[in-house]
Order: C-alpha cells, then sequence, then structure tokens
C-alpha cells in the first residue's frame, strides 16, 4: 500500500477526531487564554484562590489514596485469580466484573445506605454499644474514598490478573528451587514482574476517579467538592463557562503529569527498560 | 542404599489415573542418570517429584540417607534447569546467577566471588551485566546452568534444558553440560526425549512409559539389549516378528524359517527384533538357510549415506539400511540375513 492510499484510509478517523475532539476542546479552551490578548489571568486567579487550590490538592489526594488502596488488594486478589484452576478462573473474573456492570448512581446509593447516620455502620456500632451517637461517615472524604476504591477496584483486578498470567509459572519454581519459600519468591520475583500491570491499573484508577462525578457528588456532598464537581457547578449551577474550562485544563494537565510520573517510577522499579502507556 | 533413591513413588492427580506407578530409582553419587521416554510418559513428573514441586501421593524420596519426601522445594538444596530456563527477565545474569547465594545470606564478597567463578567456568563473564533478553539462546541455557550449579546442590536436576537450542548448539551443549557435571562431580538427573541425546551425555539411562521405568541400565545395555518391545521400538528398532522356541539358542518365525541367536533369553521372549541397519540385504539365495529369510524389495529410498528399503518377507515388513554399493529396485528378489549377534528377543 503507497503512503497516500494509507493515509486516505486514516483520513475519516482524523476527520472525526478533528471535529468532534479536537475543535471542541480548543473551542472550550481557547477563551480561558484569550481576553484582548494572550493571558494567563485566568489560571493565575485560579491557583490565587485558596479555595480552589485546595479543592486540587484533595482531588489529588483523594485520587493518590484509592490508587494506593486498590494496589494493596488488588494484588493479592488477582493474584490469587490468576492462580486459581481454569474452570473458576472465569466465576471469580465474572465476579470481579459484575459491580462495573451496574450504573454507578446506584453503586453509589448503596454507599449511602450503609453510610448514612442510620446506616447500616452506624446502627451496629450503636446497638453494639461502641458509639451512643452515630457517627457522621458520609459526606466525607472518607466516604468518596470507600466509595470510589470500590469503583476501581476491577479495572485494577483486571489489569493485575492479564499480568500475572502473563509470568512463567517457571520462574516462580526456579525462585524456590534456588532457596526462596512462596512468599520471599512473591516479593523478589512475581512483584517485580507485576509492575506494568500495577502501573497501567494505576493510570486507570487515578485518573478513572479523578475525573469521576456521580461518587465524589454523591456520597463527598458540597462540603467535600472534588475538580469534577466544582467544574459541573461552575458550568451548571453558576453558568461561568469560562472557570469550568479552566478547571478542565487543570484536570487535563494533572492527568498528565499523573502518567509522566507513573511512567517515570515504573521506569525506575522495572530495569528490563519497557516502555508503558 | 544409594546416594539417590526413590521407593515406590506414586503419583496420581486425580486420584484415578497414576501418572506414576510404584517406581524405583536409585542413583550412585556422581552419575549423571537420564530419564528418557516419549511426552507423557511421566518422565517429568519424575523429576518434579524429586525437585519437590510434586508431592507423591505414595512413596519415599531420600538423598543420602535423608528422607526428603515431606521437605518443602525451598529446603532442599537442588539446583534445577529449566526448559524455559526460567531466568528472572528483571535481574542481570550476575543477578540472576547469585540469587540463590543472596537468600543464603552470603556476604556480598562471596557471592561476587562465587558468581564470577561459575560465570568463568560457564564462559559467561562478559555478559556479566547484561539482562536475560539480551542474550542467545545458548548463553541463556549457560546462565539457568550456572544459577542452578552455583549454590552447590546436592543435586543437579535439568528438565530439557536443549530441546530450545539448535541442533548445533545443542551437541555442543550437552557435551559443556557433562564436561562441567563430571568436573563438579555432581549428582544429576536429566530428563530428555532425545535418546541420541541422552545416550550421548548419561552414565545411566531410565527409559519410561506410562509411569513406569521399563528399563534402567547403562546406555550401551540399552542401545544393544532393549528388554522390552517398548524400548526397542524407542530407540530405533523397527522390525518386529513372532518367534518360537524350538531348540537351544534356535527359535522358529510363523513361516518356518529357522533363526539362531547368539544370546541366551527368557522363555518369555516371544518377539524378535533387529535394527533395520543391522540386517544383511543380499542377491536371492537358493534355497533355505538359517538365519536368512527371502524377500521382495517393495520400496527405496535414499537415506544420504545409505539406501532404506521396505522388503516384503513371509515374516511381514521388514525395513533394512544398506550402504553397500549394490543397490536393489522395486520388485527385485532378495535374501535377507539376520545376524545371531544382532538378534534381539523381547
Amino acid at each position: 500500500m503507497s503512503k497516500k492510499t494509507s493515509y486516505l484510509i486514516l483520513a475519516p478517523g482524523l476527520v472525526l477526531l478533528l471535529f468532534f475532539l479536537i475543535l471542541p476542546l480548543v473551542s472550550v479552551i481557547w477563551p480561558t487564554f484569550y481576553d484582548g490578548g494572550v493571558t494567563f489571568n485566568a489560571y493565575l486567579e485560579f491557583f490565587q484562590d485558596m479555595y480552589n487550590v485546595g479543592i486540587l490538592y484533595r482531588t489529588i489526594k483523594i485520587s493518590l489514596i484509592v490508587t494506593l488502596i486498590s494496589i494493596l488488594f488488588g494484588v493479592p486478589t488477582a493474584y490469587f485469580i490468576a492462580n486459581s484452576p481454569k474452570k473458576w478462573r472465569g466465576l471469580l473474573m465474572s465476579l470481579t466484573l459484575f459491580p462495573l456492570l451496574t450504573n454507578s448512581v446506584v453503586r453509589s446509593f448503596a454507599w449511602i445506605n450503609i453510610l448514612g447516620r442510620t446506616g447500616i455502620i452506624n446502627n451496629l456500632m450503636l446497638a453494639s454499644g461502641l458509639i451512643s451517637e452515630p457517627i457522621t461517615l458520609l459526606y466525607t472524604e472518607f466516604a468518596i474514598i470507600i466509595g470510589s476504591f470500590y469503583l476501581f477496584l476491577p479495572v485494577m483486578i483486571i489489569s493485575l490478573v492479564g499480568t500475572f498470567e502473563n509470568i512463567d509459572t517457571e520462574i516462580m519454581e526456579a525462585a524456590e528451587t534456588l532457596g526462596a519459600n512462596r512468599l520471599t519468591a512473591f516479593i523478589k520475583v512475581i512483584l517485580p514482574l507485576s509492575i506494568p500491570g500495577v502501573i497501567i491499573g494505576s493510570i486507570l484508577v487515578f485518573t478513572g476517579t479523578l475525573t469521576a462525578y456521580t461518587t465524589p457528588q454523591l456520597l463527598g456532598g458540597n462540603r467535600n467538592m472534588m475538580m469534577s464537581t466544582f467544574l459541573y457547578q461552575n458550568a451548571m449551577a453558576l453558568g461561568d463557562w469560562q472557570s469550568a474550562s479552566v478547571i478542565a485544563l487543570i484536570m487535563i494537565v494533572t492527568t498528565l503529569l499523573v502518567m509522566k510520573v507513573f511512567n517515570m517510577i515504573a521506569a525506575k522499579l522495572d530495569k528490563r527498560g519497557e516502555k508503558y502507556a | 542404599m544409594s546416594f539417590v533413591d526413590l521407593e515406590d513413588i506414586r503419583v496420581s492427580y486425580d486420584g484415578k489415573n497414576n501418572i506414576l506407578k510404584d517406581l524405583n530409582l536409585s542413583i550412585e553419587k556422581g552419575e549423571l542418570v537420564s530419564l528418557l521416554g516419549p511426552s507423557g510418559c511421566g518422565k517429568t513428573t519424575t523429576l518434579r517429584v524429586i525437585a519437590g514441586l510434586i508431592e507423591p501421593n505414595d512413596g519415599a524420596f531420600s538423598v543420602d540417607g535423608a528422607n526428603l519426601t515431606k521437605v518443602p522445594v525451598h529446603k532442599r538444596n537442588f539446583g534445577m534447569v529449566f526448559q524455559s530456563y526460567a531466568l528472572f527477565p528483571h535481574l542481570t545474569i550476575k543477578e540472576n546467577v547469585g540469587f540463590g547465594l543472596k537468600l543464603r545470606k552470603e556476604s556480598k564478597e562471596t557471592i561476587h566471588k562465587k558468581v564470577m567463578e561459575m560465570l568463568e567456568v560457564t564462559g559467561l563473564a562478559d555478559y556479566a551485566d547484561r539482562y536475560p533478553k539480551q542474550l542467545s539462546g545458548g548463553q541463556r541455557q549457560r546462565v539457568a546452568l550456572a544459577r542452578a550449579l552455583v549454590i552447590e546442590p546436592k543435586l543437579l536436576l535439568l528438565d530439557e534444558p536443549l530441546s530450545n537450542l539448535d541442533a548445533k548448539l545443542r551437541i555442543n551443549m550437552r557435551l559443556e553440560i557433562k564436561k562441567i557435571q563430571q568436573r563438579l562431580g555432581i549428582t544429576s538427573v536429566f530428563v530428555t526425549h532425545d535418546q541420541e541425546e541422552c545416550f550421548s551425555i548419561s552414565d545411566k539411562v531410565a527409559v519410561m512409559n506410562q509411569g513406569v521405568i521399563e528399563q534402567f541400565d547403562t546406555p550401551e545395555v540399552i542401545y544393544n539389549h532393549p528388554k522390552t518391545e517398548f524400548v526397542a521400538r524407542f530407540i530405533g528398532f523397527e522390525n518386529f516378528f513372532d518367534l518360537t522356541l524350538v531348540d537351544d539358542h534356535t527359535y522358529a518365525a510363523g513361516d518356518g524359517s529357522l533363526f539362531k541367536t547368539a544370546h541366551t533369553w527368557e522363555t518369555t521372549q516371544k518377539v524378535g527384533t533387529i535394527r533395520p541397519e543391522d540386517i544383511t540385504i543380499l542377491s536371492k539365495q537358493s534355497g533355505p538357510a538359517v538365519n536368512t529369510i527371502p524377500g521382495t524389495v517393495k520400496v527405496r529410498t535414499f537415506l544420504g549415506k545409505s539406501y532404506q528399503y521396505e522388503v516384503e518377507t513371509p515374516i511381514g515388513k521388514l525395513l533394512v539400511q544398506d550402504s553397500d554399493e549394490t543397490t536393489y529396485t522395486s520388485g527385485d528378489e532378495v535374501s535377507l540375513y539376520i545376524s545371531e549377534e544382532k538378534l534381539i528377543l523381547v
């Protein structure tokens, strides 16, 4: 195939991307830099207001915490699934995926039922005498973290199961014959080899948490605003599209920066020198 | 009691079908013993039982008088070379080889010294800081060997270590393995399905079939005197025909022709067999003679250094390999001479 024809085949996709992704994005972002002349005032203003910076900080903090606990819980679960007999693996995988098939509003409501003042946790603790008055669990950062963790853990597990399955079982056995017990072999060999999966999972979970709207909206309330809910409020409640656009670009840049950092960590940890997403 | 003893080992994955049935094997110190057999014969399972990667359902395994049946893999101190080499891709060659020593909490200096020595022995000193991906198949193979040997194991286990190499490299590597094994005097178990490889490297060979050892002996004895039809077939005997004992060292075939043999056989052995290259093909002889059978050439195949003939005889189709200058063509009437010395009963 000549170069010309291959460009021709590419054309429909390119046109689609240009008109439905690039152009709308530029049309939203451009005004934030233009006020009679090119200016960064909109962004300077955003960062001068500590309230805004606080929301950005909270967003990044929550996304990072969710990513970390997803790794913590995802690694053992995924390893277990990857090493279970073939006939169970399919079932375990579909159980893992099941939450992804339900609507995120419904899932968040489930957490409201659990975490609320008259929710399951408070009722149990009251009944057992651990506390004398209901404690506030809902509309806290904790609620957002729990909800997002629940939402994105399957993503981490799926990306890890694939990685673990691709590690040759003989490598684990080789480590054992050389004197490593199972745990040591896991830490010294399997874990380092699972870094590609951890990184891809982390990027997905992090960007997922960062951009999710329903969960922070329903579980965090107005006092625990995240960038996505803040953006929505600016655009829909206040009608301030300029500020909403500023927030949007900051979110995009944050995502890109964090991905970059993840990749740098991966390159440091995984010496095989492979490139990641 | 031998250095390594497997006693009545039984392995079954589902409780019904036995992968290994009452397997017994004794290995003397310093020997290199091969487990030879077709895929599915249980040779790798036997090796994995020895390594501790599979726990046998019944039976005992001991080394140097110590019962190791229940001792986990990581406490056995055996070196194992895997078919896939199973190198650690995230570690350099030096770190791969030093992995076992590091776990043994040896000092940094000792580890470095031992690793470099072993890399010297295996000809890998120049590659110490590379990663497995950057090495060729043969080099990776040597890393796997070095990694298994550096821990000074009681036993060296090799699971088809040469099967991923090309033919030339394979011959070089098996020589190298044999040299290193002899130099270190390390007792070794070698699993393979390649009889030539196995005969060239081993002190003793255990030919396995369907979970049992059919014959355990030196390569020479197995090559010349296979005990069972399975062993004979596996190591290149092609011609099989029924025989009945009629007199001392004399047997009759189905058509009444007589065969003398130079060896003494048990009365239960009733199938005669001979390698294609051990049959002599002659132009048609007049009259019957002992150890000679008439036949008609059906197919001639050129093999390079010799011809292979498929000859129709009264006792069945026989394959003959002959490098003689006189060649025969399809339809030729010939006589086949089966020497007393080479006729084997199984």
